[in-house]
């Protein structure tokens, strides 16, 4: 009776061994994760499929870690694997009629249902921005929300500064005319920006 | 033309104009009211997007995230060096013995054949360190690896040692350690129970509130004077991944020893080495019952 375990071959850890992953990259990757959890729940809208997209994105930027250029900035780099990943979900999945029934579902047709979540202003928001088309969901997460410049988002998006103004516009308008036409939800729109 | 103000207007919210074009909008702002209606509208749109996601940020990453960001995921080959041991209910016999006088013999025992705990004619022979269909162990511990509480275990035990004797106890031991355990236990899905190390010259020293698979748990704290030993934490958390053979590995500078046995997890952590780390958690999976 006696250990098969010697001291010589003491369990390491992969970083240890100068596995490809280095500690610094995965410590980048942690600090922005939950930014990347943001940023996909806006585009997915549900908070198992935005994880599953994170973790994806986690996968492939792990992979290509070495075409990140040090001296840029890591959570642009992410976002954009992010919403490489989604547009290539969405096209396989030919999400953008899909989205459409979701959304409608999402809306909810029973006016009960539709009642209970007009309290919930903030779902209602999100809700307003899932209806948004893809590309300008996209960009209002970038800006608005993650706080990008056009520039930087423009970047990340792959399109002129200028598209990213017009589609930025677009989305703020639609979203600011959605949330006007929330009937029942209205007011709770109004007291959720007051607090 | 309205397309262009609108444009311009969003930009102007988001301070992506230059001067010149700020100055051009504040005229216009200021000579129309609808215009500041509508600037007003989308200032409204946009503070209600951020907040609608604000939390977001604040939530617990779940685990499986930062094991993805590790590249631990899937076969991840993180458990491939951990060593897989097999634990045997061990005869009750352990006898207290000074820690000055065994510590070195221990060590000695443990690093060279085995562990065998020798000290003034008394001595503990723990059995089956036999090793079992590796096969199936090496995907057990493969799925166990996936986890990233083991990476928490090796880090809750630096933040106790590190914090030294100002130890970040949420229950302090004190004098009735079953009334620490109790309280411990009250935001736990099951009863703590106490593992009496004593023998070993362990002390408990109380218990911290900490997270296993995203439920809380209990990380039971211990210290000894004796180096060889050092301080040592136990884990105990309530999992529903399946059963796992006790498994040697070594995280963040700390060496541990996990299983998981009849839905619950416990990471035995520490500086100490594997012989010690080995006979401390047959004597810990003895007591609790977790072989």
């Amino acid at each position: 009776m006696s250990f098969r375990w010697k001291q010589a071959e003491a369990p390491v850890r992969a970083a240890d061994r100068g596995d490809p992953v280095s500690q610094r990259f995965s410590d980048q990757l942690i600090a922005v994760l939950p930014r990347l959890r943001r940023f996909a729940r806006g585009l997915t809208g549900t908070a198992t499929e935005a994880d599953d997209l994170v973790q994806a994105a986690c996968e492939r930027a792990l992979a290509r870690e070495h075409q990140f250029q040090e001296g840029t900035r890591f959570d642009s780099w992410m976002f954009r694997i992010v919403q490489t990943l989604w547009i290539d979900q969405l096209r396989a999945r030919e999400v953008r009629k899909e989205d459409g029934d979701v959304a409608e579902e999402r809306l909810g047709s029973d006016s009960a249902v539709r009642t209970i979540e007009a309290r919930l202003a903030l779902a209602e928001v999100r809700r307003a921005v899932q209806l948004l088309p893809p590309d300008q969901r996209t960009t209002l997460m970038l800006v608005t929300v993650e706080g990008l410049s056009y520039r930087e988002a423009a970047a990340v998006a792959g399109v002129p500064v200028g598209t990213i103004m017009s589609r930025l516009a677009r989305a703020r308008i639609a979203l600011q005319q959605h949330l006007e036409t929330g009937g029942g939800s209205r007011r709770s729109l109004k007291n959720a920006e007051a607090q | 033309m309205q397309k262009h103000s609108d444009d311009t207007l969003v930009a102007y919210l988001d301070g992506e104009l230059d001067s010149a074009e700020r100055q051009h909008v504040e005229a216009w702002l200021a000579a129309d009211a609808a215009a500041r209606d509508r600037l007003a509208g989308l200032a409204q749109s946009a503070t209600l997007v951020r907040s609608a996601y604000v939390d977001i940020v604040n939530e617990a990453v779940p685990e499986r995230l930062i094991a993805a960001a590790r590249g631990e995921n899937g076969a991840a080959p993180l458990s491939h060096d951990a060593e897989i041991l097999v634990l045997k209910r061990p005869p009750r016999t352990i006898v207290s013995v000074p820690a000055g006088r065994w510590g070195i013999g221990i060590a000695a025992a443990a690093g060279l054949f085995g562990l065998v705990l020798g000290g003034a004619g008394s001595y503990l022979a723990v059995g089956g360190l036999n090793s079992a269909n590796p096969a199936a162990e090496q995907r057990l511990a493969a799925a166990a690896a996936n986890g990233t509480w083991l990476d928490n275990a090796a880090g809750y035990y630096k933040l106790v040692v590190s914090a030294g004797d100002s130890m970040l106890i949420d229950v302090p031991a004190g004098g009735d350690t079953g009334e620490a355990l109790q309280k411990i236990s009250q935001n736990l899905p099951q009863q703590v129970r106490l593992p009496d190390l004593k023998p070993w010259g362990l002390s408990f020293r109380g218990a911290r509130l900490v997270v296993v698979e995203g439920r809380p748990a209990a990380q039971l704290v211990y210290t000894t004077d004796n180096k060889a030993i050092g301080p040592l934490t136990l884990v105990i958390g309530a999992s529903k991944q399946p059963d796992i053979q006790p498994t040697f590995d070594r995280r963040q500078d700390v060496n541990m020893l996990y299983w998981r046995h009849q839905g619950r997890a416990y990471a035995l952590v520490g500086q100490t080495d594997i012989g010690y780390l080995w006979g401390i958690a047959n004597d810990v999976a003895w007591q609790l019952d977790a072989i």
